[in-house]
């Protein structure tokens, strides 16, 4: 078992005798990839058969559950059991779906598809996926998984993000970091090692079925995302609809068949896919009617049958940077299949004025760079890399007195952020109050999206006015949100971590990782064993070496308490009981808070040291040139 | 539920290494900024014990938050007369003196003349409102200076209206 490292922050690292895996995931609505950084190559991992893509598409019967491809060929015959786009509905309510024809969903109030296997939620769609890929990348590497980066699209809300990281723990997968897909592009590039300076960069990304463009800016290392846009319903099918479209009007097949249209798009896609490299295909259109002839499509046949649609993903990009208030940008990035047309990239040139960036396989670009980002979270480079800050994507805020919102976090806010603000009651005598969350830049609870409700009690009864409420919002790295009332003057308390509306919640989890879900082969008691130990043992060691070097922070007593608790949770680890040395590492953990606290504290002084140097070296250097 | 001022616990100052004044080099604060969060972002605590990515979680939220309240003039303004124990709900109350009262007015209406494209009438009035927020700015500094708290929470009042106004969706270009 490899022990986590415990370095001083800012202090050289230790030198691993052992790599760290880290995987980068892009979870899409159509494809999703797994990805490693072995620490000179990317490799993105492909299956059996060397296919890279793993279709978004999962397959339940009584029997079994199917991922990928094989998932993909029920489809046709039993769409209720094959769950495709599941993405589309992560995080998301039942009402939203309510009057999709598309959709069967299952009795009950949350949203889940109805399937042979029973109510299926989108986060265990999601869950399924995200274990196929582990499966198939755990052959390929040196060792297990210390855990993953996965992609979100930078315009998630914290429900769809809670609802992402939810799939990834029932996947039984280490969420290191949830990051933006735009930015996880950027870092394929390598662009966050080059932007010194400030720059603009514009993520174009066109998928199969949705559109979405991204407004970044890089400084010394910061990434923010300034703006997002798109369509949800435009991509790469449309291409081969209009294409198919077409061919069906040259044979003048005015009422295709439900085998001639499926031909058809197939047709359609091929020659698609193909005039990318060629000036024309000559396609063999028998399959489609009695006769033995070929049609000739030249490319700017397709560029012609293309051009509205490409002309809607440039009004979205054009409305970006106006909102943005951005006139041109320094880079553009290509995302997605798509953008393999040449008439998408042409088109794309001349709107932003500069060639863009295309050298990496567009579907590839986003599972790379979340697996360098991943390589550096799990510990393997330390000290030199930039840092991606991300920003949360909508304001959050409470409602107040007759249904207005009070914003207490701002939408672009640098995360993780903490933000307090005091309240008071609008009644006399009233004792309890409702904490109602909403997230939305408008001023009206009802145009706003509801993330969660809470009550806090046990107010005295006081005048209206008197009562103090201080209520705190925390959003960590990951964008996700939890929400703290406290009563001053009583030290009434109430809070909560905002979960998704109709998500799962912890017992639900937990019975599901107990049932062996997807994963039967594993030993759970023992995974969770091994987890728990070595949470405590990095704790322990943590403490250890903290203690030795800044021990004079604590007081005799303190440090009396503190091994004492240290010398339990020892005791415990010895018992190989998990529950156990959770708790007992959760006791040490709160005791030694305060410790690592005052450690921070005091790392400041050399954190800023360091600037003061580096100050002094550019002065220097300043004064030196002529 | 209403809401009144928050409470701040940190001093933002001493965290980023300033002088706690209302003048205050830029360019020091970004380097000091990106050099704590460089240090404590949760992205270097991704694989170390719960307890030390908690602890810092809640510390790279405080460098954030300072940071934003310290590089806008505006609630820097804020941050100071607040440390400096001046109550500021009162100092509300109290509102401007009638000059700028009037000078509210104006800009106002002449906010509301403004035709939408009205491109050099837009700057002019820009400039205008700028000029006035320049004065209220060295007036406030000047009074804080001095410990004149009162004189200096009605400039910063002036300084929120005025950096309210310049954020108008109708002076921004296009």
């Amino acid at each position: 078992m490899v022990l986590l490292q415990i370095a001083e922050p800012g202090a050289a690292p230790e030198a691993h005798t052992e790599r760290q895996i880290g995987v980068g995931i892009d979870l899409g609505t159509t494809n999703s990839l797994i990805a490693h950084f072995n620490g000179t190559d990317l490799n993105v991992l492909a299956d059996e058969a060397g296919e890279a893509s793993l279709p978004s598409v999962v397959y339940y019967s009584t029997s079994q559950t199917l991922v990928g491809s094989d998932a993909e060929q029920h489809a046709s015959v039993e769409p209720g059991n094959t769950i495709a786009s599941a993405k589309r509905m992560l995080g998301r309510s039942r009402e939203e779906f309510e009057d999709d024809p598309y959709i069967q969903l299952a009795a009950g109030e949350s949203l889940a598809f109805a399937t042979d296997a029973g109510a299926k939620t989108p986060v265990e769609v999601s869950a399924a996926i995200l274990g196929a890929l582990k499966d198939r990348a755990g052959p390929q590497l040196s060792g297990p998984i210390a855990g993953a980066v996965i992609t979100v699209p930078a315009y998630f809300d914290d429900a769809q993000r809670q609802a992402t990281r939810q799939a990834a723990e029932l996947a039984g997968i280490k969420v290191l970091r949830l990051l933006n897909e735009p930015t996880a592009a950027a870092v394929a590039y390598g662009l966050d090692e080059q932007a010194e300076e400030s720059s603009l960069l514009a993520v174009y990304d066109l998928g199969g079925g949705t559109f979405d463009i991204s407004l970044l800016r890089m400084r010394a290392g910061l990434f923010e995302v300034l703006a997002t846009g798109g369509d949800s319903a435009l991509g790469g099918d449309d291409f081969d609809r209009a294409l198919a479209a077409h061919l069906l009007a040259e044979l003048s097949i005015g009422e295709p068949t439900a085998v001639q249209r499926r031909v058809a798009l197939s047709l359609a896609r091929n020659a698609k896919e193909r005039l990318s490299d060629m000036a024309s295909v000559d396609l063999d259109v028998s399959g489609l009617d009695a006769g033995d002839h070929e049609i000739t499509v030249s490319r700017s046949t397709l560029e012609v049958l293309l051009s509205p649609y490409i002309e809607r993903t440039l009004d979205a990009c054009r409305q970006t940077l106006t909102d943005a208030s951005v006139d041109a940008v320094d880079r553009v990035v290509l995302v997605g299949g798509s953008t393999r047309t040449p008439a998408v990239r042409q088109a794309v040139a001349n709107c932003f004025g500069l060639e863009p960036l295309c050298n990496l396989d567009p579907d590839q670009v986003v599972a790379m760079g979340a697996a360098r980002q991943a390589d550096i979270l799990v510990g393997n480079r330390q000290g030199d890399e930039a840092l991606l800050l991300d920003v949360i994507p909508l304001s959050l805020g409470l409602e107040t007195y007759g249904g207005l919102v009070e914003r207490i976090v701002d939408r672009n806010s640098t995360i993780p952020v903490a933000r307090a603000q005091e309240f008071t009651t609008a009644r006399d005598g009233q004792t309890g109050l409702v904490v109602h969350v909403v997230q939305g830049e408008r001023e009206r609870v009802e145009d706003c999206r509801s993330l969660a409700r809470f009550e806090l009690t046990g107010i005295p009864p006081m005048v209206a006015g008197a009562a103090r409420i201080e209520v705190t919002f925390q959003v960590d790295a990951d964008g996700i949100l939890a929400v703290s009332a406290v009563e001053q003057q009583t030290g009434s308390r109430s809070e909560i971590v905002v979960k998704p509306a109709f998500g799962l919640d912890e017992a639900q989890i937990t019975n599901m990782l107990k049932a062996g879900y997807e994963h039967a082969s594993e030993d759970m008691l023992a995974r969770k064993l091994g987890e728990a130990r070595v949470e405590a043992e990095a704790l322990l060691d943590g403490l250890q070496a903290a203690m030795a070097a800044d021990g004079d922070l604590l007081s005799a007593d303190e440090t009396a308490a503190l091994q004492s608790d240290m010398q339990n949770l020892e005791i415990v680890i010895a018992a190989n009981q998990p529950d156990d040395i959770r708790e007992a590492t959760e006791i040490l953990g709160k005791a030694s808070e305060i410790f690592a606290a005052r450690r921070m504290d005091r790392s400041i002084q050399k954190a800023l040291q360091g600037v003061a140097l580096s100050e002094l070296e550019s002065d220097v250097a300043e004064e030196s040139t002529p | 539920m209403n809401a009144t001022a928050g409470a701040t616990a940190r001093d933002y100052f001493s965290l980023f290494q300033l002088e706690p004044d209302f003048v205050l080099d830029e360019t020091a604060l970004e380097r000091a900024y990106h050099a704590l969060l460089t240090q404590f972002h949760p992205d270097r605590y991704a694989g170390k014990p719960q307890v030390e990515q908690r602890v810092a979680a809640q510390f790279c939220a405080d460098i954030n938050s300072g940071y934003r309240i310290l590089s806008d003039e505006v609630s820097r303004a804020e941050y100071l007369l607040q440390q400096a124990g001046v109550d500021l709900v009162a100092a509300e109350r109290a509102g401007v003196e009638s000059t700028f009262l009037m000078t509210q007015i104006s800009l106002r209406e002449q906010l509301e003349e403004l035709g939408p494209s009205d491109a050099a009438g837009r700057l002019d009035l820009t400039a205008d409102i700028q000029g006035h927020y320049t004065a209220s700015r060295d007036q406030f500094a000047k009074t804080l200076a001095v410990d004149a708290y009162l004189d200096a929470a009605r400039h910063w009042q002036e300084m929120c209206y005025l950096s309210k106004l310049l954020s108008e969706p109708k002076l921004r270009a296009g």
